[in-house]
């Protein structure tokens, strides 16, 4: 291989057939005389622009498209150098850091020899050893190109912003339960909002036998073994409820407000008496009916009850898992869009509550499409407020684009799988942590159950890796019509 | 397993110069190659700043020229015809401090079948020296005349003249071989049929020709550049205004010895448009016959620009791109430890940007 240009932090390399290098991978570039050493990443591969090629490839078609046949008397044997040259090629590098006194260092201001530059592979996990990639927490998130395990540290997620993205079948949902089961490992509490039933069956091996986290998985479906009492409730997490979730306008809070405040110094915060004094309250007549239409679609989700030993499960559970480790698995399968709302702006309201308390220490949250039930006003909050407060989200989306810009800036760690469509990289390269040409080349050509993992977990040394597979039980296949028939 | 047999191997009636046949040229070729460059192991090379490739053989000098009013018109013969051409090209890839690197190759195309086939002989790669080329050249000679004493007549050319030399011994070789295994057929030379000029002595010429029209072939020279004229015109420029096909036959042709002129010289436009091209055609061969071939071809080739494509792929197959250039360069670099300098171009050095490089006079 030989260095043939840099412009800016991008570097061009001409290497040989016989040499193979791929699109991810690490090269080294050693300047000896410099005792300093290159390290950057194939974006691209290209042919390298040999003079003639043109004539060369017009010349073995000339017969109405087709090769032409002939022999080739060649003593010399030349031919093997004219494939040689044709077949070179010119790998598109970026510029990830300097060897330096055997450490590394971001200086990209040097440029090393062009004629006298050594240049070659640089393994995995050599780049793993140098950039201190490993931790006392390791996740093995799978194998890279060269048959090495690439292995993270639990504590890079956390206090962390992480999202994970790809077009629907790439394996998005399969890392997100990887990442889970091993901070349950280490005893992290973890809350999913699982939209697909997904992940309910995590304690399950695929054989259908319990596995190590059978006891470490807890999921709550909304009105049936998750409920909650009106007595439990803060009365700021019922009108966020009522004014984000339903829509209530503000005149009629203030009412609620009031009925609330009333109720609560009778000691009568119960469903019935609930309705009882919303009819007998003394208010306008458009404010009643709006309070009423919310009061009945509170009872219709099932969710609210006045049996208090009926809505203890959620506090049992992440109280469990605060000692032990474990992840509340919020099944919002069959649940609607409004009721979806609901429980989440309870669970958020509670789970804030608890951390600021110090009930709880901190919570790693996973949100399967997220736009699907998160407010607006949530967005900025989880990555600021509720941040600080202990909330760890990671969000998982196959549409990139209803997850917010200010969300991609902030983001932590990305984990990309495949994407086609240019639009959808286009989004996900405003993250912050991440160099556009980087995104675009090396994810549109990822094949499914690989990912590209940006950002601190991998030290900003963006790597390719197989996401290794699951002895789980997974619910996330889509039932198909024609599956039996055949 | 299916084993891919060429047609030619098989077909009796078309037996075509295989390696395998007649390889006395191509054998002291590869020896002198490998003999030349083995001489120049671990030198430092001067990539080249100067390339030609094919050859362009002087034109004899002519003392009258007129040409037939009346054109002779075609009329296609789509008749099953086997059409061969022969092309051979030059270039110099290197210059070393004692000589110059250079590399040939030729090729023989033929149409059969509707389809092209292609024979390749070369690159084969040279390193002549003012010491050796002599050596070089006459035994190329010796090995193409097949005699001892051919060598003698003639002194071997200078330096910079040698790749032309060297393709052209090549050539004579091809088309020697052509002419000694197609029969009833078409046989295209590049050029003109003009023998006693350096590497086509008339005497082998005409054993080219004798052999040809024993085996009942017709020999057709096409020449892409031509300086004779007619009342100040490029004879090619002189357009009839007749609709082409046709041939425009050219008569007074007196060159000067020692050069001679073995076939009769015709313009042809053998399609539309303003392309016309000289056309040499065996002298030997009676008219009607040589009408009947020109007729032949046109019913069995296909033809852009006037030109024949069977020898536009012969001259295709055997030029050199840039990136075969490149390959040699590398090949004799790896192979025998040559180490590739870049020496600065003069014009360059001396005048900027005004400095166009150096240019084949």
């Amino acid at each position: 291989m030989k260095l043939y240009k840099k412009e800016g932090n991008i570097v061009q390399i001409l290497s040989f057939p016989n040499e193979t290098v791929e699109k991810g991978d690490y090269l080294l570039i050693e300047d000896v005389e410099a005792t300093k050493a290159l390290i950057v990443q194939v974006i691209d591969v290209q042919f390298a622009s040999i003079p003639g090629i043109l004539e060369e490839l017009l010349r073995s078609l000339p017969d109405g498209g087709e090769l032409m046949q002939g022999e080739d008397f060649d003593p010399l044997e030349i031919a093997p150098h004219i494939t040689y040259i044709q077949d070179a090629r010119l790998n598109i590098c970026k510029i990830r850091a300097t060897v330096e006194n055997e450490g590394l260092s971001p200086n990209n201001s040097w440029l090393p020899s062009r004629s006298q530059s050594a240049i070659r592979k640089l393994p995995i996990p050599t780049l793993l050893k140098l950039a201190k990639i490993d931790g006392k927490l390791p996740i093995v998130l799978g194998g890279t190109k060269d048959s090495s395990f690439l292995t993270i540290d639990a504590s890079s997620l956390d206090g962390k912003l992480n999202i994970i993205t790809g077009k629907k079948e790439t394996g998005k949902s399969h890392l997100s339960k990887l990442l889970m089961l091993n901070l349950i490992r280490y005893k992290a509490t973890v809350v999913v909002f699982d939209l697909n039933g997904e992940y309910v069956s995590l304690g399950m091996t695929a054989d259908r036998k319990r596995n190590a986290y059978y006891h470490k998985i807890h999921v709550l479906t909304p009105s049936q073994n998750f409920k909650v009492a009106l007595k439990q409730l803060h009365l700021h997490v019922l009108l966020s409820i009522l004014i984000h979730a339903l829509h209530l306008p503000g005149t009629s809070a203030r009412e609620f407000r009031r009925i609330w405040q009333s109720l609560k110094e009778r000691g009568n915060l119960v469903l019935r008496e609930l309705g009882e004094a919303i009819r007998n309250w003394r208010c306008n007549q458009h404010v009643r009916d709006a309070l009423f239409s919310r009061y009945y679609a509170l009872i219709n989700s099932g969710f609210f009850t006045d049996n208090v030993a009926e809505a203890m499960l959620l506090e049992e559970c992440l109280f469990k898992a605060k000692e032990e480790g474990g992840a509340i698995i919020v099944n919002l399968r069959n649940t609607s869009s409004i009721d979806r709302q609901i429980v989440v702006e309870y669970l958020l309201g509670k789970l804030v509550e608890l951390l600021t308390s110090w009930k709880l220490k901190a919570v790693f949250l996973f949100a399967e499409e997220a736009h699907l039930y998160l407010r607006e006003t949530y967005w900025d909050d989880i990555v600021t407020r509720m941040r600080h407060l202990g909330i760890f989200t990671t969000f998982i989306t196959n549409q990139p684009d209803t997850i917010r810009q200010n969300i991609y800036r902030q983001a932590d760690n990305i984990f990309l799988f495949n994407f086609t469509n240019e639009h959808d990289l286009e989004v996900v390269s405003r993250a912050a942590r991440v160099d556009a040409e980087t995104v675009k080349s090396i994810a549109i050509d990822l094949p499914p159950h690989y990912c590209l993992v940006l950002g601190k977990v991998v030290k900003d040394f963006p790597m390719v890796v197989k996401v290794k597979a699951l002895d789980v039980k997974t619910m996330g296949e889509t039932r198909l019509f024609f599956k039996d028939m055949n | 397993m299916v084993i891919q047999q060429y047609t030619i191997t098989t077909t009796p009636k078309y037996n075509f110069p295989q390696p395998t046949i007649d390889t006395t040229l191509p054998q002291r070729l590869i020896e002198l190659s490998i003999h030349s460059l083995k001489h120049v192991q671990n030198q430092p090379f001067q990539l080249n700043q100067q390339t030609f490739q094919q050859n362009n053989s002087s034109e004899e000098h002519i003392q009258t020229l007129q040409p037939k009013l009346q054109p002779i018109p075609l009329k296609p013969k789509p008749e099953k015809t086997l059409v061969a051409a022969v092309d051979t090209s030059s270039i110099k890839i290197g210059e070393t401090s004692t000589g110059i690197l250079i590399a040939v190759r030729g090729a023989n195309v033929w149409k059969q079948n509707k389809s092209y086939r292609y024979i390749r002989l070369g690159p084969f790669i040279f390193h002549i020296t003012e010491e050796n080329k002599k050596e070089v050249y006459n035994a190329l000679r010796r090995a193409y005349f097949n005699s001892p004493h051919e060598h003698s007549r003639q002194s071997s050319p200078n330096l910079l003249q040698m790749p032309t030399r060297i393709a052209n011994l090549l050539e004579r070789w091809l088309q020697k071989m052509l002419s000694k295994t197609i029969s009833n057929g078409l046989i295209l030379f590049d050029g003109s049929l003009t023998s006693g000029i350096a590497d086509t002595p008339t005497q082998r010429m005409i054993e080219i020709l004798t052999t040809a029209r024993k085996r009942n072939n017709v020999v057709l020279a096409f020449s892409k550049m031509t300086s004779l004229r007619f009342n100040g015109y490029l004879i090619t420029d002189v357009l009839l205004r007749y609709k082409p096909p046709y041939m425009l036959e050219m008569a007074g042709l007196k060159p000067k010895p020692p050069i001679v002129l073995l076939g009769d010289v015709y313009v042809a436009r053998l399609t539309k448009g303003n392309y016309a091209f000289r056309l040499d055609i065996d002298k030997e061969v009676p008219i009607e016959r040589r009408i009947e071939a020109v007729e032949k071809l046109l019913g069995s080739d296909l033809f852009s620009q006037s030109y024949p494509e069977t020898l536009r792929l012969a001259h295709i197959l055997c030029t050199f791109t840039a990136n075969e250039v490149i390959a040699m360069q590398h090949c004799i670099a790896r192979r025998y430890g040559l180490k590739i300098i870049s020496r600065p171009d003069m014009h360059r050095l001396l005048f900027g940007p005004f400095g166009k490089g150096e240019r084949r006079s």
